[in-house]
């Protein structure tokens, strides 16, 4: 079905990539916990005992996966991530990293509004109008139920200060 | 008989209008979040436990576990009519449940589905009303060596038991005990693993890590599937469904030897996922004509739901009794319940029999009344899923968010959330198994002390864990052989080859 052209990564990278991934961060925790003390203190273990294992039985594991996989790969060859795939991921993906990144400057009601808003118009092909009418009604109904129903104040931004809504 | 009368006592509690009201809107919220791709049981529960905080712990355990039925039966639905399964544990239902619908039975594999859950729900219920006082009274002899041996043979038991590599299984297990740690240290009541971030001294939220693990994770995953819904237009006719819940009895060994399976996955951290697949399996296997499995065939229906349902009610009791979730579901509930102020385990039948009993009464009533509703909503949540996805994907991605935020009210949980979306996505097709991680997030503090504690009586030696008592020395044997069992069933297999090959080579 697919042309071997069409394939953005094998498998096997990211398993390497991933397996490599877990045992640095194995390695940091290791690397924490000896901050805090490994050994057997006044009171028992010391606060980095538990986590330093942990650290430890991270960076042994993932090397075996590496390993692991290393001799699958031999065996036999998977793909990842084809690039129809890659390009559905990456239109689904960054508009949702904008979102996140909005709402740090503009509060989770204004960056959920645009995010909402500019899928519908250039994703989904809606009218502005349309989508306009999608987004505010999303908006009210959120801040309803979310600030005076359950009384859970979301992330807000300037244009809320301006507004003067808490 | 003890356990009766306190279960009447729960159902005395129960019965209100308010309690039946969260009920139904936690069974309808679970229909809605079983049916949406990306927000599964696990994830739906995360996000309604920051909405549980100024509830009381009762109403709060109704509407989670009801959201739970909810989902459950949510997957089942569109596993039938769209061939998508809402929930990992409904994937087996798509095998003869979408055939069936495409031939024209979409009602009888509906409720056929849903009335065998229904069976499997009750039975499980049934199993733990009996068995809950007597794993209490079990769990009373519990001290700090027997708690971290329970957790050791429930983690053991996913390192040997899951189907994909165990070096994964243990990379993702400890990458969890590795977050559970970040952030204030109970027992020294020092800082540890924040490296100098200050956010992260309130530690990990393992909510934050359910949200993107199982949501954003799963919505990545699905949009790189490309999402096509194929639906199948339901319209349920009280007449098949009369039919189809009169056919039931038919199936009455397929529904017990189901709902063994299940009960006996929950109680064990198999999980309903496993114990559907398993039920299946048995089915496929046991039946007189194997022809009909996968193309429709009644009782390939029947068993994984049974299965499942059964699975996902028993996994509450080892929650309730011994503090170890049997499902990521029960661990992100069980998680609500220490936030709640509550203590899972065996002192929690003592100190709130009230709480614990009107939670096993709500199962009763919340699995019939997810029954009904289930039935007569059918057609509006079918409609849901054709609502275009440029809308509907947007609006689950914030809900996502929106519940990461409100657990702590924190900036760096939005940020996290993603991080662990990525990380969801990537691990889920490495085969990662992931349920591990968060058992392990949730457990990780308490299997943490129970260690430290044990080695305190001890003054440092391991040897406690076998010396304490038989009890302690049984569990820990019984988990050392669950993590070593794939390295022993190769060499048992590696034995055989050779004992079978020695005749032949002669």
């Amino acid at each position: 079905m697919q042309n071997p052209s069409g394939i953005l990564l094998q498998r096997v990278t990211v398993e390497i990539a991933v397996a490599l991934v877990a045992a640095v961060a194995g390695a940091i925790i290791c690397y924490g916990s000896l901050e805090i003390g490994t050994g057997w203190g006044d009171a028992g273990p010391q606060s980095g005992y538990f986590p330093f294992y942990i650290g430890l039985s991270i960076v042994i594991a993932s090397c075996c996966v590496l390993i692991e996989s290393v001799i699958e790969q031999r065996r036999r060859q998977q793909v990842f991530l084809t690039r129809e795939q890659g390009h559905r991921i990456l239109t689904f993906f960054l508009p949702m990293l904008g979102f996140v990144a909005g709402a740090m400057v503009l509060g989770l009601y204004v960056s959920l509004g645009l995010y909402l808003f500019g899928v519908m118009t250039i994703q989904g092909k809606y009218r502005i109008g349309k989508a306009l009418a999608v987004c505010l009604s999303t908006i009210v109904t959120f801040y309803f139920v979310f600030e005076k129903w359950f009384q859970v104040p979301l992330l807000k931004g300037p244009l809320e200060a301006l507004l003067k809504i808490y | 008989m003890e356990n009766f009368g306190n279960l009447m006592d729960g159902f005395v509690i129960v019965f209100s209008f308010y309690h039946f009201a969260i009920m139904a809107a936690g069974v309808l919220l679970g229909i809605l979040v079983g049916v949406l791709p990306g927000l599964g049981a696990p994830n739906g529960v995360s996000l309604l436990i920051p909405l549980t905080f100024t509830m009381d712990p009762i109403s709060a355990i109704i509407l989670l576990t009801s959201m739970y039925w909810g989902a459950l039966f949510g997957g089942s639905t569109t596993s039938i009519l769209f061939n998508i399964p809402g929930e990992p544990s409904s994937v087996a239902t798509t095998f003869d449940g979408y055939p069936m619908a495409q031939q024209g039975k979409a009602t009888q594999a509906l409720t056929l589905a849903f009335m065998s859950a229904g069976v499997g729900a009750l039975f499980g219920v049934t199993v733990i009303t009996v068995l809950s006082g007597w794993v209490t009274q079990f769990a009373l002899k519990f001290s700090s060596p027997e708690f971290f041996a329970v957790y050791l043979l429930t983690f053991c038991s996913f390192i040997g038991m899951g189907s994909s590599s165990p070096f994964k299984a243990v990379v993702s297990m400890m990458l969890g005990f590795a977050f559970a740690a970040v952030g204030m240290d109970g027992m020294a009541g020092n800082m540890r693993l924040t490296f100098g971030i200050t956010e992260l001294i309130k530690g990990i939220s393992f909510l934050v890590a359910v949200i993107g693990l199982f949501g954003i994770g799963e919505l990545l995953l699905t949009m790189e599937e490309g999402l096509r819904f194929d639906g199948i237009h339901a319209r349920i006719k009280i007449r098949d469904v009369w039919q189809a819940i009169l056919s039931l009895p038919r199936y009455w060994v397929t529904l017990l030897r189901s709902a063994l399976v299940g009960c006996w996955m929950g109680i064990t951290p198999g999980g309903p996922t496993a114990a559907s697949f398993m039920s299946y399996g048995l089915a496929k296997r046991f039946a007189r004509k194997k022809d009909g499995f996968g193309k429709g065939e009644p009782a390939g229906v029947v068993a994984p739901e049974t299965a499942d349902h059964a699975a996902g009610t028993c996994a509450i009791l080892p929650m309730l009794a011994l503090g170890v979730p049997g499902s990521a579901t029960a661990a992100v509930m069980m998680g609500g319940l220490m936030i709640w102020g509550l203590t899972p385990g065996p002192m929690l039948f003592i100190e709130r029999p009230d709480f614990v009993w009107s939670t096993i009464a709500s199962m009763y009533m919340g699995n019939v009344m997810a029954v009904v509703l289930v039935l007569a909503t059918v057609p509006l949540f079918a409609a849901i899923l054709r609502i275009p996805f440029s809308i509907i994907g947007p609006m689950i991605v914030v809900v996502c968010f929106i519940g990461a935020y409100q657990i702590s009210g924190a900036r760096l949980d939005l940020w996290l959330a993603l991080v662990f979306g990525i990380a969801g996505y990537l691990l889920k097709k490495l085969d990662y198994p992931i349920a591990p991680m968060v058992l392990a997030m949730v457990l990780g503090d308490k299997t943490e002390d129970a260690f430290r504690q044990s080695m305190i009586f001890s003054k440092g030696s391991l040897g406690i864990f076998w010396t304490n008592s038989t009890l302690v020395a049984t569990i820990m044997t019984l988990a050392l052989l669950l993590l070593f069992w794939p390295l022993i069933g190769s060499v048992v297999r590696r034995l055989r080859q050779a004992v079978a090959a020695a005749p032949a080579a002669r």
